[in-house]
């Protein structure tokens, strides 16, 4: 956690949600990257909500849940989203197609293990909403506040509906009319996280960075080149690119 | 062939996990007939690829399905080369369907066979692309929610078959236990970050980083995710090893 949440006066919370919402609307539009989005729709969880990270899981549909974007890439925080794959809220709320929520963690005994966790990264309060397309449940929203926090309805509404973005985002511009669609674009979406963290390791090990700071020199080059960061990525596992503030090494120069 | 149903994941998994411990020039095979017994499915194949029209077919159950293999990629289109080149799964339940008129000249001539749906599956993780799973049905139909599952570990399982028949890091090795595999350690995130770390460490693609990881994990008899791990944590490095 390298930011404090920045908690925004009643008054400015409408303009806020409507910035964020016209923002997200802009991207569906445009040609977006499904990854980036997924990573600013958690970073507006924690601006718009009073928690303090949150993350998206979606099914690998083997049976798991898989960590995607998350406002903070910190290891300890992802650790904590995949244990969920085992144990937790996300993988309740996934079964359930249900909003799983827990105010404070320390009055609560149903996820021992994840409990325990969740304290040591320094979380107290914990919830999870689904990613829902009709009847069927592709993920979960998780977020995460470090005082026990109990989300009133009306927030509630506003996560879903952040949830509600994302499963759009994640399925893309077409018409879901088919489910066979909706098997594809998440096998993609979780192909592109998959690139993206190869790439995090050639540039961590190129550039002798840690894992959080290659992802957010990955970000930023994509931005500055108007470029999608899925396939920045690729380009950094296929060596045509130079990403900017990643040397090359003697031995280490593009084929 | 009785279409049969996946009744058990762990059965599934355990199956698969042994197939790719014997390794060998049979595990193609073996994993491919896993789909026809397993998966509502009539025909199948297995395709090396190394780009949309670089292929080589490792297997298929019978002549149709090696000739639809052999049809698109003589085409330049068709399901295989949607799903390799844009790396996702591509399901077609009824290849009747002209509203579905991605691939025109392969759906007309798809018809004169007996297949009527085709699922598609990208043996790869990641960057890591090496071929393709071609599962066809002789009725239209979509693959349910079980058989979907199944034909993606099938195609997890596939990539570690694949890897062992194209790489030097492998040639040597037969036998991962099933710990190794446990639980496919491909969806490991540090397992994809060490790939990462490895490839500019050895200066490989990254496949051969990837073998070479799951070549140490044998070596030292240690789960893959454990020694990813340690390289990310640099506590491993594979320059100092392999040399």
């Amino acid at each position: 956690m390298n930011t404090p949440p920045t908690s925004i006066p009643p008054e400015n919370i409408e303009q806020d949600l409507a910035e964020a919402f016209v923002q997200l609307a802009d991207t569906l539009v445009d040609d977006y990257d499904v990854i980036e989005l997924l990573h600013r729709l958690s970073a507006n969880c924690v601006r718009l909500l009073p928690v303090d990270a949150a993350g998206l899981l979606l099914s690998d549909q083997r049976g798991t849940l898989q960590v995607v974007a998350a406002s903070t890439e910190s290891t300890h925080l992802l650790e904590l989203f995949q244990l969920q794959a085992q144990e937790g809220p996300c993988l309740d709320c996934f079964h359930t197609s249900a909003p799983v929520g827990v105010s404070d963690l320390r009055e609560d005994d149903t996820w021992p293990r994840f409990a325990a966790q969740a304290s040591e990264v320094g979380f107290r309060s914990v919830y999870a909403l689904p990613l829902r397309l009709r009847r069927e449940t592709i993920g979960t929203l998780n977020l995460f506040a470090r005082q026990p926090t109990a989300l009133p309805a009306s927030q509630l509404r506003v996560g879903q509906a952040l949830a509600d973005v994302a499963t759009i985002g994640i399925l893309q511009e077409r018409a879901i009319r088919r489910r066979e669609i909706v098997a594809e674009q998440l096998e993609g979406a979780l192909q592109s996280r998959v690139v993206i963290e190869q790439a995090k390791g050639i540039l961590s090990e190129r550039g002798n960075l840690n894992l959080n700071q290659a992802f957010d020199l990955m970000r930023r080059h994509a931005r500055a080149h108007n470029q999608r960061l899925s396939e920045l990525a690729r380009a950094v596992t296929d060596r045509s690119v130079t990403v900017d503030g990643v040397p090359y090494s003697a031995s280490d120069q593009p084929l | 062939v009785t279409s049969g149903r996946v009744s058990d994941a762990g059965e599934l998994t355990q199956v698969l996990a042994d197939i790719v411990a014997e390794g060998g020039p049979e595990a193609s095979r073996r994993i491919g007939e896993i789909c026809i017994s397993l998966l509502s499915v009539d025909r199948a194949a297995i395709t090396l690829m190394a780009g949309p029209d670089r292929q080589e077919p490792v297997w298929a159950s019978d002549a149709v399905a090696a000739r639809l293999d052999e049809l698109q990629f003589g085409l330049g289109e068709g399901p295989c080369v949607q799903a390799f080149s844009e790396r996702h799964p591509v399901l077609v339940p009824n290849l009747a369907d002209v509203s579905d008129s991605r691939w025109p000249t392969f759906a007309t001539e798809a018809m004169a066979t007996p297949v009527r749906a085709v699922y598609v599956f990208p043996i790869q993780v990641g960057a890591i692309a090496v071929g393709v799973l071609d599962l066809y049905r002789d009725d239209p139909g979509m693959l349910d929610k079980d058989a979907l599952g199944a034909a993606l570990q099938v195609a997890d399982a596939a990539l570690w078959g694949l890897l062992d028949s194209r790489d030097d890091y492998s040639n040597n090795l037969r036998a991962d236990g099933p710990d190794v595999l446990a639980g496919f350690p491909l969806r490991h995130a540090a397992v994809y970050q060490a790939t990462g770390m490895i490839m500019v460490q050895i200066d490989s693609a990254p496949e051969s980083a990837l073998a070479a990881l799951r070549a140490y994990a044998y070596a030292h008899n240690r789960p893959i995710a454990e020694v990813a791990d340690d390289v990310v944590a640099r506590r491993l490095r594979f320059d100092e090893e392999t040399s």
